[in-house]
């Protein structure tokens, strides 16, 4: 029997939600202070009203909520998949009120997007809006990496970490507490952070000759995109606007570091790190990553466009890494990547889909389900063929030996066929917009997987459900099903429950 | 006259080369240069559009920068401009004198200078390692960049103001033992 909820659970996720709106208001000075430096005094405007609909947001929960108390599983998944609702919609006051936008589920979808690190938008004229504006979408890609929710927790401690922690699809916990696992991961993305910012801006400036604040301009924002794989840009030609080979790799390097699990990072720091690579999940990906770039690489010489093999190993290995990584950045435009067809195209999507390393800021089915996934399949072929009574083995490395139990085994192949089944629903939907197969399969999965590659399909004035389906897909893909799912139960006991 | 002399200016610095181009290309629009981008591989286009981004300068000799072609040269959306389509641009490296006397580049300040632009297209260029672009070997200004104005919302700051100090009272009341 459901039980419906009572004025108690309302409270206690009250509660919560306030405090990280609290935070996320906290987050909204930083775009309004950069308004008014570079006097862009519309957008300052709405940054104000933005900072105020959260403020009030927080102050109503904190003092709806009443004092701390613990949060459980159930009310914490809740609280996550509504924020990641929630947040985005205040979040999308400024970018709606800047005239960029057709209509104002156009803004709330780049939001959307924007925190879900997808990177697909609807913007219109990306390329004459202004500085500060630019910086929020991309701050919001930076939040969504990183989790709102793992920075309020490494800001307030208390009961319902855990719940809190896992709902954001983050479930290896580094460090002894949440807390300092939170803290640990600002720690490696601040480093990240100095270090990418650098490197980027001294090639815009030295090498490719923007003026200096430009360059630091141009470095922060691809930062923000490449390290929490979100892939917006400041312009519209996306990677490709650089043209330099410089330019690229320093962003392929964030990337790659974007897509590694904070469990690598830690172990990269702290050793050991020869570990490192005896983990299946590190395999899985330089795996899928080589048999992807292969698939990619033949599709692209069979265009006939590329004349030497430089050309198709610098786009080729640009492209996948993007895909892969679920960053989402190009240097083609989407017109001739629609065009790309064949293996190329097998070759992004299945990058795509696949994704990056599990508790990363990566999106997709994550390499550690891969790898499992393979194995479960691979065990199952071995029992089948060996003798009634043998033992087939179930040890894998992931961080020392672990064992792939049932349950484990369970869980790998439910969310790997809800992720399926997520790109599916999409490519039905789109489908049924009049798309042919190709277009529509790989945006549902670009959507679903946060990647943010388009062939077009996402461009102002597409159709309204089809926009709200990919809204839905970025949200449950981000957060990998079980939030959401928790939502829908909570709504439902709401209803029917006694 | 501004647009005359920076035309006459740049033709002048590209020499006999920009004319011979210019008398064999094939006028196309950026949209069409961006959608058939392979039929053009290697030909001479004349092209129109707004200049946005940066003027990069690589090691004084070439400049590269955006050349747009979308809805919004025309109708800028601070200038009463609808949202149609996202922008649509291609990249383009012209010799750095050619661009010594244009005005600032499109961006939120200011609508870039539309210019016309006579060029190779380098689709996947392999001397480039597979990069697409527009070589340049002519340009003239059809119109001058221009700043664009800017008009605050007063009613959003009275407002979010408002909500702040609700936040405020509540955050004290919530502060009470």
């Amino acid at each position: 029997m459901l039980i419906r909820p009572v004025a108690e659970d309302l409270k206690v996720m009250a509660f919560y939600l306030g405090r990280i709106f609290v935070v996320v208001a906290a987050a909204g000075i930083a775009p309004l202070v950069w308004a008014a430096a570079a006097r862009e005094w519309h957008p300052f405007s709405s940054f104000v009203l933005m900072v105020g609909g959260y403020g009030l947001l927080g102050a109503a929960g904190l003092r709806l909520g009443g004092d701390e108390r613990h949060l459980d599983w159930s009310h914490g998944m809740v609280v996550v998949a509504l924020t990641w609702l929630l947040v985005p919609a205040i979040g999308a006051i400024p970018l709606a009120l800047s005239g960029h936008f057709a209509r104002p589920l156009d803004a709330y979808f780049d939001a959307v997007s924007g925190l879900t690190t997808t990177g697909l938008s609807l913007l219109g004229d990306v390329d004459h809006l202004a500085s500060s504006l630019n910086f929020w979408r991309h701050l919001l890609q930076f939040l969504g990496g990183q989790g709102i929710v793992v920075a309020a927790l490494s800001i307030f401690a208390g009961g319902g970490a855990s719940a809190l922690y896992i709902g954001e699809a983050r479930d290896e916990r580094i460090l002894p507490s949440v807390t300092s696992t939170a803290r640990f991961i600002w720690a490696v993305s601040a480093v990240h952070l100095a270090f990418g910012v650098t490197a980027l801006a001294l090639v815009g400036w030295l090498a490719l000759g923007f003026e200096p604040l430009r360059a630091w301009f141009h470095g922060l924002m691809t930062f923000f995109a490449a390290f929490d794989t979100g892939g917006f840009s400041p312009q519209s030609t996306s990677i490709g606007y650089y043209h330099s080979a410089a330019f690229e790799s320093v962003t392929s390097i964030l990337m790659v570091a974007g897509a590694m699990s904070f469990g690598v990072h830690y172990a990269l720091w702290r050793g050991p790190r020869r570990a490192v690579f005896r983990n299946l999940e590190t395999r899985t990906i330089l795996s899928t990553f080589g048999l992807t770039l292969v698939l990619t690489a033949v599709g692209l010489a069979a265009t006939g466009w590329f004349t030497e093999a430089g050309s198709v190993a610098r786009q080729g290995l640009f492209h996948v890494l993007s895909a892969h990584t679920g960053t989402g950045f190009a240097t083609v435009s989407s017109t001739e990547m629609s065009h790309w067809g064949g293996l190329a195209f097998g070759g992004i999507a299945i990058a795509m889909s696949l994704g990056g390393m599990g508790s990363s800021t990566a999106g997709g089915v994550k390499s550690l389900r891969t790898g499992l996934a393979i194995k479960t399949v691979a065990n199952q072929i071995k029992q089948v063929l060996l003798p009634e009574r043998a033992v087939v083995g179930t040890v894998f490395h992931q961080s020392g030996r672990r064992h792939l139990t049932p349950e484990l085994a369970q869980s790998v192949m439910v969310v790997s066929l809800l992720y399926v089944a997520l790109y599916l629903l999409g490519a039905g939907v789109g489908l049924a917009h009049g798309l042919s197969l190709e277009p529509a399969l790989f945006e549902s999965v670009s959507a679903s997987a946060n990647v943010g590659l388009s062939v077009g399909v996402t461009s102002p004035g597409m159709p309204t459900s089809l926009e709200v389906v990919y809204i839905l897909q970025m949200w449950a893909g981000r957060l990998e099903f079980i939030a959401v799912f928790s939502l829908f139960g909570f709504l439902y006991a709401w209803v029917r429950g006694r | 006259m501004r647009t005359l002399l920076t035309a006459l200016v740049v033709c002048a610095s590209l020499g006999d080369a920009s004319v011979a181009a210019a008398g064999s290309s094939v006028s196309v629009s950026v949209v069409d240069l961006v959608e058939r981008a392979v039929d053009y591989a290697g030909q001479t286009v004349t092209v129109e559009g707004e200049l946005v981004g940066d003027y990069g300068v690589r090691s004084g000799q070439w400049m590269w920068t955006q050349l747009n072609g979308d809805s919004y040269v025309t109708s800028p959306l601070r200038e009463g401009g609808s949202v149609s389509t996202a922008n649509i641009g291609v990249g383009v490296r012209m010799p750095v004198d050619a661009a010594r006397n244009l005005d600032p580049p499109g961006g939120y300040r200011h609508r870039g200078p539309v210019v016309r632009i006579t060029g190779v297209w380098r689709y996947h260029d392999p001397s480039r390692a597979g990069e697409t672009y527009l070589d340049v070997t002519s340009l003239t200004v059809m119109e001058p960049g221009r700043r664009l104005s800017e008009d605050t919302a007063p009613l959003s700051i009275v407002v979010g103001v408002l909500l702040l100090v609700a936040a405020g009272g509540m955050g004290l009341l919530w502060r009470r033992p």
